[in-house]
């Protein structure tokens, strides 16, 4: 590994802000009384515009130099101390998740709103509580260069979702929690104990150390299988999804934003660093058409189950199951002799469906949960009537449909395009073809809800009316996931900065 | 920014920036009386800016506009249709609240139809082709009834597969061509040296030819076309099938000769030209009637284009957009005339029929008409064999279909005997009839290159007017023996498609038992096991 990745870089510090700050902004809520507050929400606002700061700037210094920015803990180098470390690809996704961090306080704040001696007290401060904690976990996850330290990451994060899940209290709730919890924990077991193996092996957690010394040889495949496998289930890839549908489609709006759009991605995030950094050799492409034959998979069967939701929520549910089969089909498209992995097309394509998969859903659940608050349910059978009521939330809901689908103008389409233009080029027609059925299948779902929700209702239907800021929220997400799509058409040098020094 | 890039830019933005506008509740009160004003930026362009273009945004992005003489052919025709109809949908389409949303619908539709004629680009040619496939939709189910309901289901289901097909056409395209957005022609270039070109070829014909309706995807053509209401399905039939012909003339490779694939498009074509006849013979309503005959006119359009194909012959491009012209401007006239017709009482019928008579025959090339032009000028890439033959003979069939399409209007009156249709409905309809006319001859020198007087000298009439006497005589013995054909539901092979419903709802219990049952805590712990085991085994065996 270069020197240069050894010392921390110039803004190097900012890693260690965006993990801190969301968490300083915790305490200050822990603090609430002291600091003679009330309400969690003002407060919460003031560390996410502050975490967003950071994001940003790291965003800009990673975009402006060219390089990933690096910190080394107390100055002490792996194998002794730890690094932290922001390439191109994590900085984007800093910067989507602060966005979309941003978008749902906006929503969430006159849900959340109650001050802290009111009986809905508790639940706002939870709410806000686990949100930064939630951020600074899934920061921690996109800046770590030490395996152990990821697992510490995802610990947390699963921790923040976990409560998340289970808000109102409800029984249905606590169980699909419950499920979330303990699949997620077998997940981090089967992780730990590669983890362990690896240890054993090598001496080092440090990702950069591993892969200068890493041996093609048993005990680093069964350590790499077991961790992604124990990651694979963190991240709901079909069929290990038993979790996902009951947890998201039951979390309150907001809540069930932050989980699809970005709790999801952290395991999706390791897998990558496991597979390109952590593998020795050459990729292989056996256990890369593996995955990506499972990300089929959930592509097809989780689309059909969506398109026979009978609630709005579950169908979102089972189309971020299928979304995430996209996902892993970017593994074998990056096989290129001769490319590294992130100059290929594929690579692109895979990292511009991850953030507009994020921005799309977001906006998705988000306006979900206002026509569910305007009608009081949301069923699919009585969606009749939602355009009038709350025509923007539908908007956003459609906007957002549009990149699920992959029609233009989304960052989904160009994502697609560009999976497809790797499937081309890789001879791959199986995954063009599974690509195209997933975008006919997700345009079936997508209006269904839409033609649904713009018919006129056949009595007079009561709804409750809601706040318009909530509504420009969902639909601020869903355009950020439009204008993706303006994205030119070429592998883009972004999502490469940094890597080239993990040869 | 030249003036021509000016009107280029000025024909997308003003349909779009009226339905932006629409978010203000004023506008959005009086957008449908605006209607027929969005398409007159589009018809100063056809006039002043051929040749011209504009690039929107420069590299990587590259949106760029650019209007070539088959472009501004179809621009001009579609903006005067659009200029019509929208007129004439003022006086059709009754007082009511929905009007502002069919409104914003139809100028969605309009922008779209637009885009696929001016830019030149491969990304903003699909957004565009997309634009005017999925708004179409909502003209398709206005009417909110069941029949539109089913019609806008199939519309729908046909309209995303050809999407489908068209953006893996154009991936592959692009993955051959040069890299980034490349221009069409750039990537049209390259296609014959793809190592991808049949398979492009045809996802091509797939995704184009399903949009011009050619058997067996053109089920949701009888469905759609006429359940809207009659300003729409004058668009929808003469405009919105016309993104279709501008696709094959814009993405097929006409440089040099490629039999095989022109064969097959010829084939396809001229089957679908005698088929829909076949079909639309058995139909009872004036509008399916006219619906099946755009099948068949786009059929023939399409043995054009394959014949070009056929022969390397970069000339039958424009030669098809003029007879995509002529028929966008006569089936408009046609579908805005069965309403006048309606609203005309038995007692003043007769100057109605005649105009709807010389209409319904110049889709089967009545002399003077332009039709017979549009004829003509096809004759030359369709040559003198078996397809020139076959094309010829389909006149017969197209002159059978229309005069059993009158017999059906003539006694479709819904009207008091002594009424008269609303000027607001006669004159826009007039205006479009009388526009076919006169287009079609200003344009025949310079879209075919003969001389005007060509079709007129004796034997050319006798050309023309024979198929349709036999038409005539044709049509006296469907009269006659009429009755005993078979009655063809609308949309024919669609039925067969509905009996394969239990089977795909199957399919949709087979997923959900599929997904239960995995979600089951022993059966999702030993999908764990087996994917770790599985995924080291691959591993291993991958070095």
């Amino acid at each position: 590994m270069a020197d240069a990745a050894n010392a921390t870089s110039a803004g190097g510090i900012l890693l260690v802000f965006a993990v801190v700050v969301p968490v300083i902004g915790m305490l200050a809520l822990l603090m609430l009384r002291l600091l003679g507050l009330s309400r969690a929400a003002p407060v919460a606002l003031v560390a996410i515009a502050g975490g967003t700061a950071v994001a940003f700037a790291t965003a800009y210094l990673v975009i402006g130099t060219q390089s990933a920015l690096v910190y080394v803990v107390g100055g002490w180098a792996p194998p002794l101390g730890l690094a932290l470390r922001a390439d191109g690809l994590s900085a984007v996704m800093m910067a989507m998740a602060a966005v979309i961090i941003c978008g749902i306080a906006l929503y969430a704040r006159p849900q959340f709103d109650a001050p802290d001696e009111a009986p809905e007290g508790r639940r706002a401060f939870a709410f806000w509580a686990l949100l930064l904690g939630l951020w600074s976990a899934l920061n921690l996850v996109l800046v770590g260069e030490d395996l152990f330290n990821l697992f510490v990451a995802l610990e947390l994060l699963t921790f923040a979702a976990v409560p998340l899940v289970c808000l109102d209290g409800r029984a249905e709730t606590l169980e699909a929690a419950l499920r979330y919890l303990v699949f997620a924990l077998v997940g981090s077991v089967l992780y730990l104990l590669g983890t362990a193996i690896l240890y054993g092996q090598y001496g080092t957690l440090d990702i950069g150390l591993i892969h200068d010394v890493a041996r093609p040889d048993l005990p680093t495949h069964a350590a790499v299988a077991l961790m992604i496998g124990g990651l694979m289930a963190k991240a709901a890839l079909f069929p290990l999804h038993l979790w996902l549908p009951p947890a998201h489609a039951g979390a309150p709006a907001p809540a069930s934003a932050v989980l699809s759009a970005l709790v999801v991605k952290a395991p999706f995030f390791i897998i990558l660093r496991l597979w390109f950094d952590v593998l020795p050799g050459p990729s292989a492409i056996v256990a890369a058409n593996l995955l990506a034959l499972l990300g089929a998979a959930a592509i097809l069967v989780c689309s059909v189950v969506a398109l026979r939701q009978e609630r709005l929520k579950l169908m979102i549910a089972y189309s971020t199951v299928a979304q995430i089969g996209y996902l892993f089909l970017m593994f074998p498209l990056t096989v290129v002799p001769g490319v590294p992995p992130w100059e290929t097309i594929g690579w692109t394509g895979g990292a511009l469906q991850l953030i507009s998969h994020a921005f799309a859903k977001a906006a998705m659940f988000l306006a979900a949960g206002l026509i569910y608050e305007a009608l009081g349910h949301d069923r699919m059978d009585d969606l009749a009537g939602a355009g009038r009521a709350v025509p923007v939330s539908l908007f956003a809901f459609g906007l957002a449909g549009l990149s699920l689908m992959g029609l233009p103008p989304s960052g989904g389409f160009i994502a697609k395009l560009l999976l497809l233009n790797a499937a081309t080029l890789a001879g791959a027609w199986w995954i063009a073809i599974v690509i195209s059925i997933g975008g006919l299948l997700a345009a079936g779902y997508v209006t269904r809800v839409l033609k649904r929700a713009m018919a006129a209702p056949a009595a007079a239907i009561h709804t409750q009316p809601v706040a318009r800021s909530r509504e420009l929220a969902a639909l601020f997400l869903a355009l950020c996931a439009v204008a993706l799509g303006l994205v030119p058409l070429q592998p883009f040098g972004l999502f490469a900065i940094g890597r080239s020094v993990m040869p | 920014m030249s003036f021509a890039g000016l009107l280029l830019a000025a024909t997308l933005l003003t349909p779009l920036l009226m339905v932006a506008a629409c978010v203000l509740p004023r506008f959005r009160a009086r957008v449908f009386d605006l209607l027929a004003l969005a398409p007159l930026p589009g018809l100063a362009t056809a006039l002043l800016a051929p040749g011209g273009s504009l690039v929107l945004a420069p590299s990587p992005l590259r949106i760029v506009l650019a209007l070539d003489f088959p472009g501004a052919m179809l621009l001009g025709g579609s903006a005067l249709l659009w200029t019509t109809a929208g007129f004439y949908a003022r006086s059709y389409m009754p007082e009511q609240a929905g009007r502002a949303g069919f409104s914003i619908w139809w100028l969605l539709t309009l922008a779209g139809s637009f885009g696929v004629f001016v830019v030149a680009d491969m990304t903003s040619f699909y957004l565009m082709f997309s634009l005017v496939s999925l708004a179409a939709y909502g003209l398709v189910v206005e009417e909110g009834s069941a029949r539109a309901e089913r019609a806008g289901f199939f519309y729908m289901v046909l309209a995303l597969l050809g999407e489908a097909f068209l953006l893996f056409g154009f991936v592959l395209m692009a993955t051959a061509g040069p890299a980034g957005n490349p221009l069409i022609s750039e990537a049209v270039a390259a296609l014959p040296a793809s190592p991808w070109r049949d398979a492009t070829i045809v996802l091509l014909i797939l995704g184009f030819g399903l949009k011009m309706g050619l058997v067996p995807l053109h089920v949701w053509m009888p469905l759609a076309h006429p359940v809207a209401p009659m300003p729409a399905s004058a668009a929808l039939s003469g405009i919105v099938v016309k993104a279709g012909v501008i696709g094959l003339i814009r993405f097929l490779p006409f440089g040099q000769p490629l039999a095989e694939w022109g064969t097959v498009l010829i084939a396809l074509g001229l089957f679908t030209a005698y088929y829909a006849v076949a079909v639309g013979i058995t139909q009872q309503h004036p509008k399916t009637v006219l619906a099946y005959s755009t099948v068949s006119q786009m059929g023939f359009v399409a043995g054009v284009i394959g014949a070009g194909l056929a022969i390397g012959d970069a000339g039958a491009p424009l030669l098809a957009a003029y007879y995509a012209l002529h028929h966008m401007l006569v089936k408009g006239a046609l579908f805005l005339g069965v309403g006048v017709a309606a609203a005309t009482g038995t007692g003043r019928q007769r100057l109605v029929m005649i105009v709807m008579g010389v209409m319904a025959l110049s889709l089967a090339g009545l002399p003077f008409t332009s039709g017979a032009l549009a004829k003509f000028a096809a004759k030359g890439p369709l040559g003198d064999g078996l397809a020139g033959t076959l094309a010829t003979l389909s006149a017969v069939g197209s002159a059978l279909l229309m005069l059993h399409f009158l017999r059906l209007l003539a006694g479709a009156s819904k009207a008091a005997p002594d009424a008269t249709a609303p000027i607001g409905l006669r004159l826009p309809w007039l205006a479009t009839a009388l526009a076919s006319i006169l287009v079609g001859w200003a344009l025949f020198a310079p879209a075919t290159g003969y001389a005007p007087s060509l079709p007129l000298a004796p034997d050319k009439l006798w050309a023309a007017l024979w198929p349709i006497l036999a038409g005539g005589a044709l049509a006296a013995a469907l009269i006659r023996w009429g009755a005993r054909l078979p009655q063809i539901p609308e949309g024919d092979v669609v039925v067969l498609a509905e009996r394969c419903a239990p089977a795909v709802l199957a399919i949709g219990s087979g997923a959900e038992a599929l997904d239960r049952a995995l979600r089951q805590w022993p059966v999702a712990g030993i999908a764990l096991l087996a994917i770790v085991l599985a995924f080291a085994g691959a591993l291993g065996v991958s070095r």
